[in-house]
């Protein structure tokens, strides 16, 4: 519960207290918007604008907006990262689920006598920094002819995400009491309908904000992505950093496509804000 | 429906080594209401429960009807379970939660329609056959599990502290509503509360547990008249019988500055048990106040309106007791007052292991 | 189901149910196994191959650029990583790189959750805005500090400093490190926010009143009753964000491209490997140590999440 009015009184704060707070909260998370607000603005000025003194005004056009989603030949653009990135982070994120909510099914309801080591194990895995893996997955993707493709990167970001997708699923399906889990065993389900008609539905806002805590994360990928399809199948971050020329100005074309890269998951973010919010703590904490 | 039947079942819960549910054999007849009554930690929550196929049965069995069901899955007992939390889907309607398990059988739409509606109508629910849980009162709710429950007909109904989440007036209410459902239905059922009130007006007989253990199961008025040891005597009845240390000379037995005639198959028990550690139980409503009798002083008086239940103090072999006493409506006390306690009867005796000690008639009868 | 007749006196009943009953538990055992397997599975072969290849490769001395091997050549490769400069320079700088910015961005989420834990005008839009960074790519965020807000020619921050009279300076090459842990501060504070927020959210009001009835003071309500229920949330905020925070890679490459002060273990193992050294045997032999190293941390910080589960106990 956020503090209302009678908690500020219980806190001994005066009106004209939250009142200043409350500017004050405004400016810093003005501050903190700033670098963001800033880029976006960059993103309309002419190259030459962008590449001086910081200025806040000055005539916007649209022209480094267009340069950044033309098409070239033999250049990774910007329809095929964007079309790369939805797939491959769209198919592992659904794949995530699929894995992991029996998973957590196992680990929460009726929970082998070793759940806290399969968890373990399976957070275990995000301490390996992928950077250590990077050669031996870069070797077996070549072997097998994975290299430039979706499909790397979907087993990987799938791998990525899975353990942080169990835990939180995991702890949503312990909010379901027990109770309702044995009516619907004695009402005749097994554990398929047991979780399709009864825990889902209940705990759908958390597999919500399972669900974009893994996209965010896949999108936002970088390493694995220019490691493994630095020429095909590449993604999002890629296309950005192919941006970056050592030849010319380049920081209203750059500003461009930063917002375009950040929009989906800001926008997806932003929306989703609360579910998040509520996903992060129970998932989490509790 | 169905015969239940336990047999010598036990339930010991792994990482530890007293059972939950030590040995129990128990049968209830089929068409029968049986009640399993006791404090918390007695074990029959964990019964019922062994009985759903929700907890395991480690030792012995348990059958319903001719089968022997100690390790079929729950939802193929054929039986249908009330909890106490009802354990209603809060995202389905009441129409929707009582028609599940019958989708889950896969009946066909319209009849299970008409089902869920005969179900509403007998519950006195079909107006709210559209609502959500959360829009339902308590008493609502607990039919909605009462409905999703019965729709399923099957074998044996059971029920876990189904009136422990309602408010005191409601709980009398639908008290009698249930118990005139089953008897409507004919369903075997077998009822789990902590509340001894509850155990003795609603069950057709009564199994009281403690730690696991079957102390007695009897009709309610056997229970009452002939309870088996200390711990159904305490138990039952309300308020609980005092049950008072004492030591017999000659045939009677000690109380206060009276003496008790002991029946004589009871007299001779004592004897030949020694008479060392033998209670005595006698209930409020077996003793009256007045002017003769055991000297006692007035401590707490309890005016309930059609009766009144008066704590007094007497000496009683050389200690100050304690012991409550049953006084009509209009007999008047206060606290500090001196008056008589005389006992009207009937009186029981415990031995030394807690049991009742026997009259002459159920020795013969 | 088959009709028994009552199990009694004979012990060959008695045997056939003891049978039936371990055959029962066996499959029960396996019935809550299953729905297990495939997520297990499937992270074990994608985590656990890659690591046995690479135990394979440490042992060889196997180098692409310029062509050698792979020759077997023991523990060479771990003796001569074990102890170089740059390797060691590296331990350090992820020590102190995720400390810095795991602390601080604790410092300011808990700032900011506190900011935020009233009502006030506008409340949603603030935090809206201030769970944008967290959003941000990492690649992103690292090209826009570095060439918006730190850079020397065209920067904001050198552009407010001139305004003071004060000389522009160039943070990223004079300070990698710490324009890097800016970045990252910018980029997980919000979501250590969010995480305290979410505890002092979970703060029950009546335990607030009671403080109040017994008379305390707003800074003692805040030092003896909401910090000690936030230390959960803060430890779990620490082991998520270090875990993520170890491993930075994004921000290097783009900011510093691991030029001295900056380089991490994540890239110093990744400019051993495919990032310029081509030195396989070298580069899998330092992944090695790494994976050992996080197993030790992991083994230390999993003890902190595992009194955090003691809150859950399923049955």
């Amino acid at each position: 519960m956020t503090l209302s009015a009678a908690d500020r009184k219980l806190r001994g704060e005066s009106r004209w207290g939250t009142f200043a707070l409350g500017v004050i909260t405004w400016l810093v998370a003005a501050l903190f918007f700033f670098p963001v607000f800033w880029m976006v603005l960059n993103s309309f000025k002419t190259e030459l604008d962008a590449n001086t003194r910081p200025k806040l005004f000055f005539e916007p056009t649209l022209d480094r907006w267009q340069a950044v989603t033309e098409s070239i030949q033999g250049v990774l653009t910007f329809d095929t990262a964007f079309f790369n990135s939805f797939l491959i982070v769209i198919i592992s994120t659904l794949l995530v689920l699929v894995l992991a909510i029996p998973a957590a099914y196992a680990l929460s309801i009726y929970p082998i006598k070793a759940w806290r080591d399969a968890l373990f194990f399976f957070i275990s895995t995000k301490f390996l920094p992928v950077v250590a893996a990077i050669l031996p997955l870069w070797i077996l993707a070549k072997e097998l002819g994975l290299l430039n493709t979706h499909l790397v990167l979907i087993i990987l970001y799938t791998a990525m995400n899975l353990p942080l997708a169990v835990w939180m699923l995991r702890s949503f399906f312990g909010e379901v009491p027990r109770e309702l889990i044995e009516a619907a065993q004695m009402d005749g389900t097994g554990l398929y309908g047991q979780i399709k008609d009864v825990m889902l539905p209940i705990v759908a806002p958390g597999v919500a904000a399972t669900a974009l805590l893994c996209f965010i994360f896949a999108w936002n990928e970088f390493f694995l992505a220019v490691q493994l399809n630095p020429v095909e199948g590449s993604t999002v971050p890629v296309w950005v950093s192919t941006n970056v020329t050592t030849r010319g100005n380049f920081m209203a074309k750059l500003s461009a496509a930063s917002t375009l890269a950040v929009l989906p998951v800001v926008i997806a973010g932003w929306i989703a804000q609360k579910r998040m919010i509520r996903g992060l703590s129970m998932g989490a904490i509790k | 429906m169905a015969e239940v039947k336990y047999l010598e079942a036990t339930r010991i819960y792994p990482g530890t080594d007293k059972p939950a549910v030590d040995r129990l054999s128990l049968t209830v007849e089929d068409g029968e209401f049986l009640v399993l009554v006791g404090p918390s930690g007695s074990g029959k929550s964990t019964a019922l429960r062994m009985l759903a196929g929700l907890e395991a049965c480690d030792e012995g069995s348990i059958w319903i009807g001719d089968r022997d069901v100690t390790l079929v899955q729950p939802k193929d007992r054929d039986v249908a379970m009330v909890f106490q939390s009802y354990a209603l889907y809060p995202h389905m309607t009441v129409a929707q939660n009582i028609g599940f398990p019958l989708k889950q059988q896969k009946v066909p739409r319209a009849e299970r329609e008409k089902q869920v509606l005969e179900a509403a109508r007998i519950l006195d629910l079909v107006e709210y056959l559209d609502r959500k849980p959360k829009q339902l009162s308590g008493g609502q709710r607990q039919r909605v599990a009462m409905g999703r429950a019965i729709v399923r007909q099957p074998q044996v109904f059971l029920m876990d502290e189904p009136l422990s989440n309602l408010d005191a007036k409601l709980r009398v209410q639908t008290r009698a509503e249930l118990a005139d459902l089953q008897a409507r239905l004919g369903v075997t059922t077998v009822y789990v509360t902590h509340d001894q009130v509850e155990a003795m007006t609603m069950g057709h007989r009564v199994a009281i547990l403690d730690y696991g253990v079957m102390q007695q199961v009897a009709t309610p008025g056997e229970l009452y008249r002939h309870p088996a040891n200390l711990f159904v005597a305490g138990f039952i009845g309300s308020p609980a019988m005092n049950l008072i240390a004492t030591t017999v000379e000659g045939g009677s037995v000690v109380f206060g500055t009276e003496h008790v005639e002991l029946d004589p198959a009871v007299a001779r028990a004592v004897a030949d048990g020694g008479a060392a550690d033998i209670k005595l139980g006698v209930r409020p409503q077996g003793l009256s106040l007045g002017t003769t009798g055991v000297p006692a002083k007035v401590v707490v008086v309890e005016e309930l309106g059609s009766e009144t239940f008066v704590f007094v103090e007497l000496e009683h072999l050389g200690r100050t007791t304690r012991i409550r006493v049953r006084a009509d409506a209009d007999y008047h006390v206060s606290r500090g007052d001196q008056t008589h306690v005389r006992v009207l009867g009937p009186v029981h005796v415990f031995g030394a292991d807690g049991s009742r000690l026997r009259n002459a008639s159920e020795v013969e009868g | 189901m088959t009709a028994h007749t009552e199990p009694m006196g004979s012990p060959d009943p008695a045997a056939e149910r003891a049978a039936a009953i371990a055959e029962f538990q066996r499959r029960d055992k396996w019935r809550r196994r299953l729905p297990l397997l495939p997520a297990l599975l499937f992270t074990i072969v994608v985590t656990q191959v890659p690591f046995i290849f690479n135990i394979w490769y440490s042992l060889q001395d196997w180098k692409i650029v310029p062509p050698r091997g792979p020759d077997f050549t023991g523990v060479a490769n771990f003796t001569e990583g074990y102890s170089n400069p740059f390797f060691l320079d590296s331990v350090v700088i992820s020590i102190g790189m995720t400390t810095a910015a795991v602390l601080l961005a604790l410092l300011v989420g808990t700032m900011l959750a506190l900011l935020l834990d009233r009502q006030f005008f506008g409340r949603g839009i603030a935090r809206t805005l201030l769970i944008t960074p967290f959003l941000i790519m990492p690649v992103v965020a690292g090209l826009l500090w570095k060439n918006q807000m730190f850079s020397s020619t065209f920067g904001v921050l050198n552009a407010v400093l001139e305004t003071f009279g004060i000389d522009a300076i160039p943070f990223v090459e004079r300070y990698p490190m710490w324009s890097i842990v800016t970045v990252l501060v910018w980029q997980w504070a919000p979501f250590m926010m969010l995480i305290i927020l979410a505890g002092l959210q979970g703060q029950p009001s009546d335990i607030l009143e009671a403080a109040r009835v017994d008379r305390a003071s707003g800074r003692g309500i805040f030092t003896q009753i909401t910090l000690p229920m936030l230390r959960p949330y803060m430890e779990l905020g620490i082991v998520l964000g270090a875990i993520y925070l170890l491993q930075v890679f994004d921000h290097i490459e783009v900011m510093t491209g691991g030029g001295p002060g900056s380089t991490n273990v994540p890239y110093f193992v990744y400019q051993r490997s495919i990032g310029g050294g081509w030195d396989f045997g070298q580069a899998a032999a330092y992944s090695i140590i790494v994976v050992i190293a996080s197993i030790i941390i992991a083994t230390f910080a999993l003890r902190v999440l595992s009194s955090l589960f003691q809150r859950q106990e399923p049955v």
